[in-house]
């Protein structure tokens, strides 16, 4: 399955870039840059809802190219489309249209809460911004249903302030929001990393259906390979802010193409005695102190066991293999 | 001195240990009873969900319960004595000396203006009679243990990955060759790969130096992947004991049937999570603790709570299914 | 606005645990609900002890009357009840305080608020007023001011509220820099509230004990202020603070009298009413502020 465009994708990421100035003085002196995403680009396709798993480590720049589509954060290079529109464009002429389609939810369901208010004000808010009851009694009945919709029985959230629900209810409660407004887009960033471990496969399973049955296409990042295997139908990998690999879950999976993925794969610590680990890591691998160069080399050179020369002195296009498969890696080019 | 630890006996028993929060508001029962016995060389392993009590047990076990929490009964018997019972001082001298501790999140509290040896040297100066040379020359001995370059030893904590710290943290804490690890949630916000090498590093320390290591995680990935034997915590007690290829293969608890199938893994098809919703340590349900949730309760799951029985050698239940 | 409202109505149980939780808060509260219930019902009370007659009135009592049953503090050189006295200027001086420290945390909050949220060059102007402002010394302005103009109430409210509004505003300003950090803001930016929605009704609500330290705060230097002020001589005379009388105490040679009683009394009065606000900041800080929280066990 390849990404090409055919009518027009949903969003379309073209060689976005995001650096990070960290020092003092009004940002004008800086100290240091952090390149936190570089030369990224991927599509969403808009022919039929998918979910796509943003997949990398702590540092990988996964959470920051979420934040970019979202519209917190401008990117330094590049431009994200959104039907074909920059996003820039959407949210300074459109801004209302733009959130109507694309929506978060976010990782701490202990901080997207206003302690301030009852929970249901997240409901009302958005059915009166986005205008989606016009009577009382309307405004109600979707409040209702969107929760029960959910599994929750409305009784015990309504009137509820967030500090009285559960991490696991209040998660959930943000997948009713989601099924009140119905957007075209989510962008989930590890959405159940802090739900309870016996909860996560019913909140999953409630985006999965969003896809089914509402066609809502979702952009899941996180670092967990096994959720991502459950979950997602196509996976791109992350590392140090630039794709290494991407494709169909499945395939990425059993048959990892870059070292880097292999690497990922081979770390996955799997719920099964029976199938533990065989080699141990090998640590050059796992973390090097070589500072790398922005934009000059492949940025998995310093930990590859398969580094070539041309490795260190050229970054690897992503480009397609005969098979199919997209992978940036100069064992394949 | 007792041998307890020479014939296979167990190197930590802990004997229907209770820890409760006194408030304004109630009791609150964190611990309620837990037992268990940890054999030598072994990895031995404490899962359950956030909540459960696990890290109230491992502060109980080791004396680090700070008011309004308190000890309210139970024993915690280490080489023959009961570690609840002895003396302030007596204690301190066997913690880290012969019981280690990687507490959560230890990774954090590296002091940040001590070098890496500088911190290693002074936990070992803290807990021994050597001299400066020696401590030092042990402080790098174990870096390489923990397979840490060996300039690390002069950098300082900011300058050290998340994975490297806690590598830092457990060359510490192995220094002084306890006899028992205790680590908990030693891979929590490390990465995928880091995880790996730190498990692997925790589960070679009973080859390696005939360590007996306790894990405490609510990752049952990372349980299945080292532990020895497995014990699974809910509700403030142990409801199920045993090896870890028997408790995956075959779980008898409906938790831990329950949690087992709830965790997505590659290849697996069948996930489903448990229904309903934790219960708190205020008001423990009556019965059985599990029983609002289970699929298998009967009767007399709502009155009576169940005790731990031992269904084989080895491996115990704490269910009325079997009874 | 009217959720708003609601919402508070149901939270009396949460009034409750406060004072629970903090003694200091519950004690400061009473003893200035106190000092309000008599500075509100001055009028009534002096109407009720003095037969009707108004406690500036004078000459109506004989002259310094020592302390007994119907006069607690006696009388004074003008034949005036000194409880009575008492009472007027306590009423003015909590008016005063409480105008001036109220428009100065409104003041504050506002400019706190927008400061810190919109950032940039906003934050630095508004950042760069407040700070001008602390580095005037506000008494000789003060004294410029009430020298060439005839002050009345109003105007030394607001006169006072000019110079006191900055110092609540950096601890404010601090605290929404940090609350613009949580998710819930970001969550209503893509729930489509615009910036003015989300400054008032997402962060002003979580300042609310902020603001209130603020205002004790503000209260208690306007009050302080005022009086020290007066013991200068400044001010309109018609309003008869606290300090005023004090003034006028110190004035007439009370203590070179030897007649302690009458300004100790007043200078009691203002203590009361700065520890009673003190207490209330205490008590805030003590429920509020998570470092000093006592464990609960929880």
């Amino acid at each position: 399955m390849s990404d090409q465009i055919m009518s027009q994708s949903l969003l379309d990421l073209k060689n976005i870039s995001k650096v990070f100035k960290i020092g003092g003085g009004l940002g004008l002196i800086s100290r240091r840059t952090i390149k936190a995403v570089d030369s990224v680009s991927f599509t969403i396709p808009s022919d039929k809802a998918t979910i796509t798993a943003l997949v990398g480590e702590s540092g990988s720049g996964k959470t920051t190219i979420a934040r970019i589509i979202l519209g917190f954060v401008e990117p330094t290079s590049g431009e994200v489309l959104y039907k074909n529109r920059r996003i820039s464009d959407w949210l300074k002429k459109n801004r209302m249209g733009y959130l109507r389609e694309v929506q978060p939810i976010f990782q701490d369901p202990y901080s997207v809460y206003n302690p301030f208010y009852k929970i249901e004000r997240e409901l009302e808010k958005i059915i009166k911004r986005f205008k989606l009851a016009s009577s009382k009694a309307e405004k109600r009945e979707l409040m209702l249903n969107a929760l029960k919709d959910i599994g929750l029985r409305p009784g015990d959230l309504i009137g509820r302030y967030p500090h009285q629900l559960s991490g696991g209810e209040r998660q959930r409660f943000m997948l009713a929001r989601i099924l009140l407004m119905k957007p075209r887009f989510i962008v989930a960033d590890e959405p159940i990393s802090m739900v309870d471990v016996s909860l996560r496969t019913t909140f999953l399973d409630y985006l999965a259906s969003f896809k089914d049955k509402l066609d809502i296409s979702c952009l899941y990042i996180t670092h967990d390979l096994n959720v991502a295997s459950y979950i997602a139908d196509r996976i791109f990998v992350l590392c140090h802010g630039r794709v290494v690999e991407g494709g169909p879950t499945d395939a990425v999976i059993e048959d990892p193409l870059h070292p880097y993925t292999k690497l990922l794969v081979s770390s996955i610590a799997i719920p099964d005695p029976k199938r533990r680990w065989k080699e141990k890591t090998d640590l050059t691998s796992v973390e090097s102190f070589e500072k790398l160069k922005a934009g000059e080399e492949c940025i998995f050179s310093a930990r590859c066991p398969y580094v070539k020369e041309i490795c260190k002195q050229k970054a690897p296009p992503f480009l397609e293999t005969k098979s199919g498969r997209r992978v940036a890696c100069f064992l394949y080019f | 001195m007792a041998c307890e630890s020479e014939s296979g006996m167990s190197v930590l028993e802990v004997q229907n240990l209770k820890v409760y929060f006194e408030s304004v508001w109630g009791n609150y029962k964190v611990v309620d009873g837990v037992s268990f016995k940890t054999h030598k060389n072994e990895v031995f392993s404490i899962a359950g969900e956030s909540g459960c009590g696990k890290s109230t047990l491992v502060d109980g076990i080791l004396r680090l319960i700070k008011p309004p929490g308190h000890i309210h009964s139970g024993k915690v018997i280490f080489e023959g004595t009961n570690l609840l019972e002895i003396p302030e001082d007596e204690f301190r001298r066997i913690r880290w000396v012969k019981i280690a501790y990687v507490p959560q999140g230890a990774m954090n509290s590296l002091n940040p203006v001590l070098r890496v040896e500088e911190q290693i040297t002074d936990a070992i100066l803290d807990h021994s009679n050597m001299s400066k040379e020696e401590s030092r020359e042990l402080a790098i001995s174990m870096l390489e243990k923990v397979s840490l370059p060996v300039e690390v030893a002069r950098m300082y904590p900011h300058e050290l990955s998340g994975g490297m710290k806690q590598r830092v943290i457990i060359a510490t804490a192995i220094a002084l060759n306890p006899i028992l690890v205790i680590a908990d949630e030693p891979t929590t916000a490390l990465d995928v790969v880091v995880q790996k090498s730190i498990l692997q590093l925790l589960g070679s320390l009973k080859e390696n130096y005939g360590m007996t290591t306790i894990m405490i995680s609510h990752d049952m990935a990372a349980h299945a992947q080292i532990a020895d034997r497995i014990a699974i915590m809910y509700a403030g007690k142990v409801v199920e004991i045993g090896s870890i290829y028997d408790v995956f293969e075959q779980p008898l608890h409906p938790y831990t049937k329950g949690l087992i199938s709830a965790i997505p893994s590659i290849g697996k098809k069948y996930v489903k999570s448990i229904s309903g919703l934790a219960p708190g340590p205020l008001n423990w349900p009556k019965g059985c603790r599990f029983h609002p949730r289970c699929p298998s309760a009967m009767d007399i799951c709502s009155e009576v709570e169940p005790t731990m029985k031992d269904v084989s050698s080895e491996r115990h239940i704490a269910c009325h299914l079997y009874e | 606005m009217s959720e708003l409202l609601g919402s508070l109505k149901q939270r009396s149980s949460v009034f409750i645990s406060l004072f629970k939780r903090s003694p200091a808060l519950l004690v400061g509260v009473a003893l200035f609900s106190l000092l309000l219930f008599l500075a509100i019902f001055e009028p009534i009370i002096d109407q009720y002890r003095l037969e009707g007659h108004k406690a500036t009135e004078l000459g109506y009592f004989v002259k310094f009357l020592p302390p007994s049953l119907k006069h607690p503090l006696g009388t004074d050189q003008f034949g005036r009840d000194v409880l009575g006295l008492h009472l007027i200027g306590l009423k003015f001086s909590l008016i005063i305080g409480v105008f001036a420290g109220g428009i100065a945390t409104l003041i504050s909050v506002c400019i706190a608020i927008i400061a810190g949220y919109r950032g940039g060059i906003t934050d630095t102007i508004l950042n760069g007023i407040t700070n001008s402002i602390l580095v005037i010394p506000s008494l000789p302005v003060l004294m410029v001011v009430a020298y060439y103009t005839r002050l009345n109430l109003i105007g030394m409210c607001l006169t006072l509220a000019a110079f006191s509004w900055p110092w609540s505003t950096r601890i404010i300003r601090s605290q929404v820099l940090t609350l613009k950090q949580r998710s819930y803001i970001e969550l209503a930016r893509v729930s489509g509230l615009n910036d003015f929605e989300i400054m008032f009704t997402e962060i002003l609500p979580n300042l609310i004990p902020y603001i209130i330290i603020g205002f004790a705060t503000s209260v208690t230097g306007a009050i302080f202020a005022e009086t020290g002020l007066r013991i200068l001589g400044i001010g309109p005379a018609r309003v008869l603070s606290l300090g005023l009388l004090i003034q006028q105490a110190l004035q007439y040679g009370l203590l070179t009298q030897k007649r302690y009683l009458e300004v100790t009394s007043l200078t009691l009065f203002l203590i009361i009413i700065f520890v009673s606000l003190n207490l209330i900041n205490k008590g805030m800080d003590e429920v509020f502020n998570p470092k000093l929280k006592k464990v609960t066990g929880q």
